[in-house]
């Protein structure tokens, strides 16, 4: 049996590594006394695991994961105590208690962001929009990642236009920042990061971003079926 | 508070970040405009080892336990980070409020070591605060200090306004009392200083001077104003079992060096190691009760979510009731799968006892202190463990499968022979035998001994204080001895820096000369000295020629037994008798038994264990 389950990870909290979530929620189960399943062998470990893990400074509203247990909980108690526990920034927002699913880190085929960034010109948002649009009719795109073989780091090119599900300029912020939503591709068979996807368009379309300054939240994550997608809690 | 935007851009740029944000688990966040005081409390490391220090959670517990002060920490940003805030402009701020350090109303240091000095110097100097008490006017929080190496101030005694000798949970309440009144304008901070002398435990160096012999040794430390006492006795808790404890602790987001409950058993040490200052400072002897440590611990499990209790203190195995303690925590928290461990064992019988009802630990590696390598040596030391007691501790580890030892060692023990460094090898090729010595279907693991040697400091109110520290040639010669002998893969030989144990033993023994030494050391570079990957002893060379001190004369140097030291003005409790005592018997080998079998007449009074049978 699992809990299958969605939280967010906001403000500060954003900072938070991946090994740093798995090790807060556990001692977040073991404070509430969770019934959760432990791992066999010589060094028991609690069976839980989070999908598409964040990368280091993404806010998020909407992350996933599943959690082993041994006995049915009632959500409604769980959710009440475990977010007694768990810091305001790090909440679960929706929990089901399902029977043995396939993992959630199997289904989510792809991801919502909203991106801020400061332009260094005074680009109006709807010129912008529409040079994006320009970039995304292209026939391909390309980037050059660097991926771990064995020891080596090796370079390849890859087209990123087929993970590119959509971005939309949305207009500006209070601090003038350019906010834009996107939908990108996760999970193991494609998969974009936000920044990414941002290298690329600075590249092409000339904004000279500083890419450690980019403000990005991850709002939504989704699972497919044949053309729909849909979101899995 | 200080620009956010500016952070958050930092903060993408360095390692760990989650280092510099708070709000962990159990963090306070007061309106810092609502309370009467406010205090910056400082670990001047890193964050994960400055959040590994239990006196770090009892003092900001106590503090914000009281609702009208507010305690907020600050560590050492690493340097990645101190780049990024200079780059930017960004000022030293608290985790809480993110507030400028600057603008807190007192600013505490725990002195944990001394190789941490510079980090005070480069905390003070990010947050825009003078280095010197007599540079700082009303508008800079006052300055104070405390722990261990606050048993000799003089060194820091230019820097700091205000000394806490002894135990702080003791003292800190009273004094945030007493600053109330500067804040209502009742008191201005000159008089705050004067009135805060009138707590016992507390020193304010700037109502001394200290005068030398034409030798550079001191003549007198004497008053500059005849209403502050002559003498400093420190403070302790009386009893730990009504003590302040907290019933939950911050919980650190990313790993830490202890990142476990810490349940503190209890307080002092009854086996009189020659060289340990601990052990002297944190006399009497006072233990917490199984029924104080049993609720304490539940309520630790429940507010923290730590699945690993470590029963701390200098001696944890010496807690008269240590078995029984294990085995009622074991009865209640093994099916809620907490682990217990036990940081420092002991080389005899009884501790092994108490690992087998501990069966849970990790069966990675072990570790033992016989500290010296000859039987002669540890008696001079009065590190009461004998060579059975090592082949009886490691046979029962490997049989209960363990195959890696760690074995501690010192080098440059007083009345040291190369015979006695020697037998550093000797031990730890005895481990190995002990290991191969045993039928082969017994041999499991992958076998590993590492013998670590640390370069002896001698350090005040120890019996070694008078004892000069070995010259970094004879450490390196002695060191290299040992590693040359040592041919066999499965022996490991690691060593501590000398040149980096010279200048701690210079600050350990020091005297109030040293602040420009500090400085200047700060000024060239030096931070971060207790790391060996940033401490720069050539930069330290040139600071005591640039600030015409003699290091040797600190360090190197054997004091007679009537000489006045720089800490004399402190009472520890123990008396100056029985460390001369002590340092006579070592001289001749003779060891003095633990005095929970009989008092050995240190000058505690008051001690509940005197004549308690272990």
């Amino acid at each position: 049996m699992i809990i299958r389950a969605r939280f967010t990870k906001r403000n500060y909290l954003k900072y938070l590594s991946h090994l740093d979530l798995i090790r807060l929620f556990q001692r977040s189960f073991t404070a509430i006394k969770l019934p959760i399943k432990y791992s066999q062998g010589f060094n028991p470990h609690p069976k839980f695991s989070i999908a598409a893990p964040l990368s280091l400074g993404i806010e998020s509203e909407c992350e996933y994961m599943d959690i082993e247990i041994t006995e049915y909980v009632k959500v409604d108690d769980f959710l009440e105590s475990i977010n007694k526990v768990l810091p305001d920034d790090i909440q679960i927002t929706n929990a089901l208690c399902l029977e043995k699913e396939t993992s959630i880190s199997a289904i989510l085929t792809w991801a919502f962001y909203e991106i801020k960034f400061e332009l260094n010109s005074k680009e109006e948002p709807k010129s912008l929009s529409s040079r994006i649009d320009e970039w995304l009719g292209s026939s391909e795109i390309i980037l050059t990642r660097l991926k771990k073989k064995g020891k080596k780091k090796v370079a390849t090119d890859i087209n990123i236009l087929p993970l590119i599900g959509n971005v939309i300029v949305k207009g500006c912020d209070e601090n003038n920042y350019i906010v834009i939503n996107t939908l990108l591709k996760t999970g193991q068979n494609g998969n974009i990061k936000p920044v990414q996807l941002m290298e690329a368009m600075s590249r092409d379309l000339d904004l000279n971003l500083d890419l450690d300054s980019l403000l990005i939240k991850r709002l939504a994550l989704y699972a497919e079926e044949g053309k729909n997608i849909y979101s899995p809690l | 508070m200080i620009n956010k935007l500016k952070l958050d851009k930092i903060l993408m740029k360095v390692e760990k970040p989650a280092r510099y944000i708070g709000m962990e688990k159990n963090s306070y966040k007061k309106d810092l405009n609502k309370v009467s005081v406010k205090i910056a409390f400082s670990f001047p490391d890193v964050y994960e080892v400055g959040m590994s220090h239990l006196g770090l959670q009892i003092i900001y517990n106590l503090i914000n336990n009281e609702e009208n002060y507010a305690c907020e920490r600050v560590f050492a940003p690493w340097v990645d980070m101190e780049e990024e805030m200079r780059k930017e402009g960004l000022p030293l701020y608290t985790l809480e409020s993110k507030e400028e350090v600057k603008n807190f109303d007192l600013l505490a240091f725990t002195l944990q070591y001394e190789m941490s000095y510079t980090n005070i110097l480069n905390i003070l100097n990010l947050s825009h605060i003078p280095f010197k008490s007599k540079d700082r006017d009303d508008k800079y929080p006052i300055l104070i200090a405390g722990g261990p190496c606050a048993y000799n101030p003089e060194p820091l005694a230019e820097i700091f306004d205000l000394f806490v000798i002894g135990e702080g949970e003791e003292i800190i309440l009273e004094l945030l009392k007493l600053y109330e009144e500067v804040k209502k304008g009742s008191l201005s901070k000159e008089s705050f200083l004067l009135e805060a002398t009138k707590i016992s435990g507390v020193y304010v160096p700037k109502f001394y001077d200290v005068s030398y012999n034409e030798d550079g040794t001191i003549k007198e430390m004497y008053r500059l104003i005849d209403s502050v006492p002559n003498t400093v006795i420190k403070r302790y808790i009386k009893d730990l079992n009504s003590m302040y404890t907290p019933d939950k602790l911050l919980v650190p987001y990313i790993d830490t060096v202890h990142d476990r409950i810490a349940l503190e058993l209890f307080r002092g040490c009854t086996r009189g190691c020659r060289f340990c200052q601990a052990g002297i400072i944190y006399r009497p002897i006072r233990e917490k009760s199984i029924d104080n440590l049993m609720e304490i611990v539940e309520m630790l499990i429940n507010n923290t979510g730590y699945d690993t209790v470590s029963l701390m203190s200098l001696s944890s195995c010496d807690y008269s009731q240590l078995l029984l303690l294990t085995k009622e925590l074991m009865e209640k928290y093994e099916d809620r799968n907490i682990a217990l461990s036990l940081p420092s064992l002991r080389l005899d019988s009884f501790s092994i006892e108490v690992l087998k009802e501990i069966e849970k630990v990790k069966k990675s590696g072990l570790t033992f202190a016989p500290e010296a390598g000859s039987q002669r040596l540890r008696d001079v030391i009065n590190k009461g463990v004998t060579e059975d007691d090592i082949v009886n501790a490691v046979t029962y580890a490997f049989k209960e499968g363990w195959s890696r030892v760690k074995l501690y060692f010192m080098i440059g023990l007083p009345t040291e022979t190369d015979e006695d460094v020697m037998g550093i090898k000797d031990i730890a090729y005895l481990v190995k035998d002990i290991f191969f010595n045993r039928p082969n279907e017994e041999i499991k693991g992958n076998f590993k001994v590492t013998a670590s040697a640390s370069c002896f400091v001698p350090k005040p109110f120890t019996p070694f204080q008078w004892y000069g520290q070995d010259t970094i040639n004879e450490f390196m010669r002695k060191i290299s001895m040992v590693r040359n002998s040592i041919k066999d893969r499965k022996v490991v030989f690691n060593y501590h820096d000398a040149d980096l144990s010279y200048i701690e033993a210079i600050f350990a023994r020091g005297d109030r000369r040293l602040s420009e030494l500090l400085i200047k050391a700060w000024e060239k570079g030096c931070k971060f000295d207790g790391w060996s990957e940033f401490f720069k002893y050539d930069l330290w060379l040139e600071a005591l020629e640039e600030s015409h001190v003699d290091g040797e004369f600190y360090a190197n140097r054997y004091r007679e037994l009537d000489e006045v030291f720089p800490w004399d003005f402190i009472d520890s409790g123990v008396s100056k008798e029985f460390l001369i005592r002590e340092y006579k018997k070592a001289i001749h080998g003779k060891t003095t038994d633990d005095c929970r079998n009989g008092c050995r007449a240190c000058g505690i009074t008051n001690c509940s264990m005197r004549g308690v049978y272990n």
